[in-house]
């Protein structure tokens, strides 16, 4: 099908804005009459609070409110309902928010909160997830079994499991019996943090009919209005969310995060706007952490590289409160093949409450965390068996036809394409030389999928309004956060109405103007949002049609959208502008009918079932799986330990490409992402505390760091996708850690179990082999 | 951040004077690591002396017998000093290697060298260098060798109302240089290790940075390799002997281990530079 603006390089429609600083951030917000907040915050990762002495606090001038847990104990979240927003009778983690001060200036709740004091009993902690899985560890949760939990996870009362995720299918230990090799291997991948460009901020609001506005840095307007609606039993139309502008989220920022702490605020001091601006200390350790994990993985393997069987463990340190974590666990567990047909499978994926920082979606939502195993361990196996890692992945790896581990068949999977397009473009099996006699060259690739981790229910609608002039309004409530969507739906809109995408102003994010939408995650916006404006503006079309025939004495079927008219197929000169029907059709006579034209579009993807309960097996248990893989080509310095990327090829099979520009540049961005967690990205923790909460000793890739990069694409359509597209945001930067690990053990021979692999990691694993000294 | 009263003094004097009435002063020159001390709480000054715009303390000047570099001169100052970069390239590799571009805009050598961080980028070069630090003060100036200004960590030998007026050096001191950093990541870095070593003549001068209290000089390896050739066999002692000298921590960057591995890969491979240019 030929298009006019879909998978064309369409400029942002954001750009502008973006680039010259004009547009206006939850932060730039300044309202009268508007109260700070600041958090009073746990010193201890376990901890039971003894008293709170506000006295102090209360007698400083321009303090206007001070509240704490205890005043509102209505548990809440997304899936597991174990989350207070104030700390109720005792403390999780090191930094969880205790006391919340409201006052005329930021320095006076700063001031207000070094006034409070707080009297805590420390409990023994639980600082590591493994050790927390065992019976007779501190209890973080020791009321878990009362909690209320979405049906599709299965939490352990008395214990540290938050969610204990099983698939079983075939025979794995038969399997292993058989195998000509059967070999095991554990990886560490430790907490990461989002770092976004925008902290955290929100701003609520109360007016007299007791409706609560808040204007919050947020990926779903919509998840944050269904938490504050249940958490503080307010009607939904008495919540309205806005998100004007979002400064990256990456997953931070969805569900709910720090609006809860404002609501009561804004509730005692209605007429006051409440606000609280996170600094970056808060953003590494109050804010969602991506969790870490612990994996074991066993794999039964014939000499003819045929992998027949794989057994995994994975436990996931969710940290202090599991309500989004469960889910992680949830889809590494169904994902836990990695994108390989095998016949038997065995996985037990457990969430484990620590007294960490908060665990939640962080881009690829444990796809980045479980392929850094995953694929390492194709490596290891194509060795054993004297193949190379190409051949490995051309014989297990996934082709249509193929099963996964849940029993589904996959009738698209471009995998074996990507495969072949990056073994060329990279010459994985030809060495090269390095650039200096004391540096070791090599290359690895790593392959990976994922499906949208969402409820069977994620779904997305759309509404289109033309104008009189011919120009239309799309509102939406998916959320720009710089991935580009607002001019992905924009795109989709004008390609379907035929009017050129500057003709339409896209309009997001406000749950009281802005239909529905589940969340901005999951890489889910372009498939699911962009299939509701497809529909909004389908719907539309369909109407200055039937219009249109009315008009021209054209029979429907024969009309077409182009240029902004409606032109008869086979009488081009037959022609209608959509504006002069945008507010109905009027006859010769001077009346009039239809109104205006109003297309509403609504999504929700097809026929996606839940998974047997005691096997996890299902035949559609997701919506779709995105491929793709990456290849590094890098050099190790023997003296230093220090790695050198120097180029990395990606491709990933996206069912369509909507704009080139974008999608390159978001491709580029996950790489980057993932070579920062691959070398340089840790939460160091050490009791429950963050030994390096900011940018000094957190480093995360600068533009320096970026190696040649080429990317592409293959094309299978995704047919309930709009276009055929498919998400790619977060796969995209699932393979290039692991394939970074292969290309180090490559240069040097030496395997990296650990992320990330640092310049004195790899430096003592040269000198342990004798390569360095 | 707590209030504080701005002050912005024209002359030296009148600056010495505004220390002298308020004890809890602190002066502002690039302000990049006294803003980010204050944010955090680690020092709370009730006035700020902002000196950046003093006459004498600006610009650099290159002399037959001296080399000035003014106390208000920025990082990038140096480096874009068409002479400095020129004659003295491994003094200007440490000023580029401090902070992003946005930061060497503002900050400053002479507030690097009264930081006193053990990892001070731009002090190895200049402890090879010999350099001189000027300082103005109630009693008038003082000259103070940088190789003693530093006393441990964060402390030195500026006393509390004096004011680094610049840093002098002979434009002879050394026949050439190479500086060393090494950082976890090449940009926008702290040092796990920094190193700068210089030949002059048949004598070496080597100062290492972020594996001791302070930024120092090596004054073991030094004499050992006094009018030795630089064989292989040389460079490895020395390097030996430098492991033996320092005394770095383990911290969030790098453990003690690695960073004692790193003294003696970069000054083995420094010297190996050295010998290989000439």
């Amino acid at each position: 099908m030929s298009t006019e603006f879909v998978g064309k390089s369409v400029k942002r429609v954001d750009g502008v804005k973006k680039v010259t600083g004009s547009l206006k951030y939850v932060d730039d917000l300044k309202m009268s009459k508007m109260y700070y907040t600041a958090i009073k915050r746990s010193p201890y990762p376990h901890a039971k609070i003894l008293s709170i002495n506000l006295e102090k606090a209360k007698e400083l001038k321009g303090v206007k409110d001070i509240i704490t847990g205890d005043l509102f104990t209505k548990r809440g979240g997304l899936y597991l309902q174990d989350k207070n927003f104030l700390a109720v009778g005792k403390v999780r983690y090191r930094g969880e928010a205790v006391v919340a001060v409201a006052a005329i200036t930021e320095e006076i709740a700063h001031k207000a909160v070094s006034l409070i004091e707080v009297e805590y009993e420390e409990m023994p902690a639980v600082t590591n997830a493994v050790e927390g899985m065992k019976p007779g560890a501190p209890l973080v949760h020791p009321d878990l079994g009362e909690y209320k939990v979405a049906p599709v996870f299965f939490p352990v009362p008395g214990t540290n499991i938050s969610n204990h995720y099983r698939l079983r299918k075939g025979n794995v230990d038969e399997a292993f019996e058989k195998a000509d090799h059967v070999v095991e291997n554990k990886f560490y991948i430790p907490h990461i943090q989002h770092t976004p460009i925008e902290n955290h901020v929100a701003i609520a609001q109360a007016e007299i009919d007791g409706t609560i506005q808040i204007w919050a840095s947020c990926q779903s307007p919509f998840a944050v209005r269904q938490a504050i609606s249940h958490d503080f039993d307010i009607p939904m139309n008495k919540v309205r969310v806005m998100s004007p502008a979002v400064g990256g989220g990456f997953g931070s920022k969805g569900g709910t995060t720090l609006e809860g702490i404002l609501v009561p605020l804004a509730q005692r001091n209605p007429g006051h706007p409440i606000k609280l601006t996170y600094s970056r200390e808060d953003e590494f350790q109050n804010a969602y952490v991506r969790q870490g994990l612990h994996a074991t993985i066993k794999t039964g393997i014939m000499n003819d590289g045929n992998i027949i069987a794989v057994q995994n463990e994975f436990i996931w340190d969710g940290g202090a409160y599991n309500e989004y974590g469960v889910n992680i666990a949830k889809a590494a567990g169904y994902a836990s093949s990695g994108p390989y047909d095998i016949e038997n499978v065995w996985t037990d994926s457990y969430c484990v409450y620590t007294n960490h920082p908060v665990g939640g979606p962080y881009r690829g939502f444990g796809m980045g965390e479980m392929h850094f195993g995953i694929e390492q361990n194709m490596d290891i196996l194509a060795e054993k068996v004297g193949i190379s890692p190409v051949e490995i992945r051309r014989i297990n790896g996934m082709r249509p036809g193929g099963v996964t581990g849940t029993g589904e068949v996959v009738e698209v999977a471009g995998l074996q394409e990507c495969l072949e397009i990056v073994a060329e473009r990279l010459k994985v099996e030809e060495k090269e030389a390095p650039s200096a006699p004391h540096k070791l060259r090599g290359k690895g690739i790593a392959s990976g999928w994922k499906a949208p981790s969402m409820p069977n229910t994620a779904a997305s609608s759309a509404i289109i309004k033309l104008n009189e002039d011919g120009t239309a309004h799309l509102m939406v409530s998916a959320q720009d956060i710089g991935q580009g969507s607002d001019t992905i739906m924009t795109q989709i809109a004008a390609e379907v109405l035929s009017i050129s995408p500057d003709k339409i102003t896209i309009r997001t994010g406000d749950t009281d103007h802005t239909p529905y939408e589940w969340q901005t995650v999951a890489s889910r916006i372009t498939y699911s949002a962009g299939r509701a404006t497809y529909e909004a503006a389908m719907d539309a079309k369909n109407q200055l049609i039937e219009l249109a025939q009315i008009k021209l004495g054209v029979y429907g079927r024969d009309l077409e959208l182009k240029d902004g008219f409606i032109v008869a197929k086979y009488h081009p000169e037959k022609r209608v502008s959509i504006a002069s029907l945008a507010i109905g059709l009027v006859f010769d006579d001077g009346s009039a009918v239809h109104g205006p034209i109003i297309g509403r579009g609504a999504f929700i993807p097809p026929n996606i079932r839940d998974a047997d309960k005691e096997t996890g097996l299902g035949d559609h248990p997701v919506a779709f799986w995105t491929y793709g893989v990456q290849g590094v080509d890098l050099e190790v310095d023997t003296r230093t330990g220090k790695v050198d990327i120097l180029r990395v090829i990606s491709c990933f099979d996206v069912g369509k490409v909507m704009n080139p520009q974008l999608l390159e540049g978001q491709v580029e961005g996950a790489i980057m992402q993932s070579l920062g967690t691959a070398l340089f990205e840790e939460l160091m923790l050490k009791d429950g505390k963050v030994l390096n909460p900011s940018f000094v000793d957190y480093k995360i890739p600068t533009s320096e760091d970026m190696p040649e990069m080429e990317i592409y694409f293959v094309e299978n359509p995704e047919e309930t996708g709009p276009f055929g597209a498919r998400g790619v945001a977060e796969p995209a930067m699932v393979p290039a850690a692991p394939a970074t690990a292969n290309a180090i053990f490559d240069a040097t021979g030496i395997r990296m179990y650990t992320m990330p692999m640092t310049a004195e990691r790899i430096y003592e694993a040269l000198k342990q082999k004798g390569v360095s000294k | 951040m707590e209030n504080f009263v701005y002050y912005k003094p024209q002359t030296l004097k009148e600056c010495v004077s505004l220390l002298e009435e308020h004890p809890d002063a602190a002066l502002l020159n690039g302000g990049t690591d006294l803003i980010i001390q204050m944010r955090e709480g680690l020092r709370i000054p009730t006035d700020i002396i902002d000196i950046k715009n003093i006459p004498d303390l600006q610009g650099i000047k290159v002399g037959p017998d001296e080399i000035f570099i003014g106390g208000a001169v920025t990082m990038s100052q140096v480096y874009d000093h068409p002479e400095l970069s020129k004659l003295f390239p491994y003094l200007c590799d440490a000023a580029r290697s401090v902070g992003s571009i946005q930061i060497r805009n503002r900050a400053t050598i002479a507030g690097n060298l009264v930081n006193a961080s053990p990892l001070a980028d731009t002090a190895t070069p200049l402890l090879c260098l010999e350099a001189v630090i000027h300082t103005y003060g109630p009693n008038g100036t003082r000259e103070i060798p940088l190789n003693e200004f530093f006393v441990f960590v964060r402390k030195t030998l500026l006393e509390p109302n004096e004011v680094v007026t610049g840093i002098s050096f002979k434009p002879d001191a050394l026949d050439k240089a190479v500086f060393t950093k090494l950082s976890r990541r090449n940009e926008v870095d702290l040092s796990t290790v920094c190193c700068s070593v210089g030949r002059k003549g048949g004598e070496y001068r080597i100062a290492f940075g972020s594996v001791a209290p302070t930024p120092l000089r090596l004054l073991d390896v030094e004499a050992y390799l006094k009018d030795k050739e630089l064989t292989d066999d040389v460079r490895r002692e020395a390097a030996e002997i430098a492991r033996g000298t320092v005394s770095p921590i383990s911290d969030v960057r790098a453990s003690k281990e690695y960073r004692l591995d790193m003294v003696a890969n970069i000054l083995e491979d420094a010297l190996a530079i050295l010998q290989k240019e000439g």
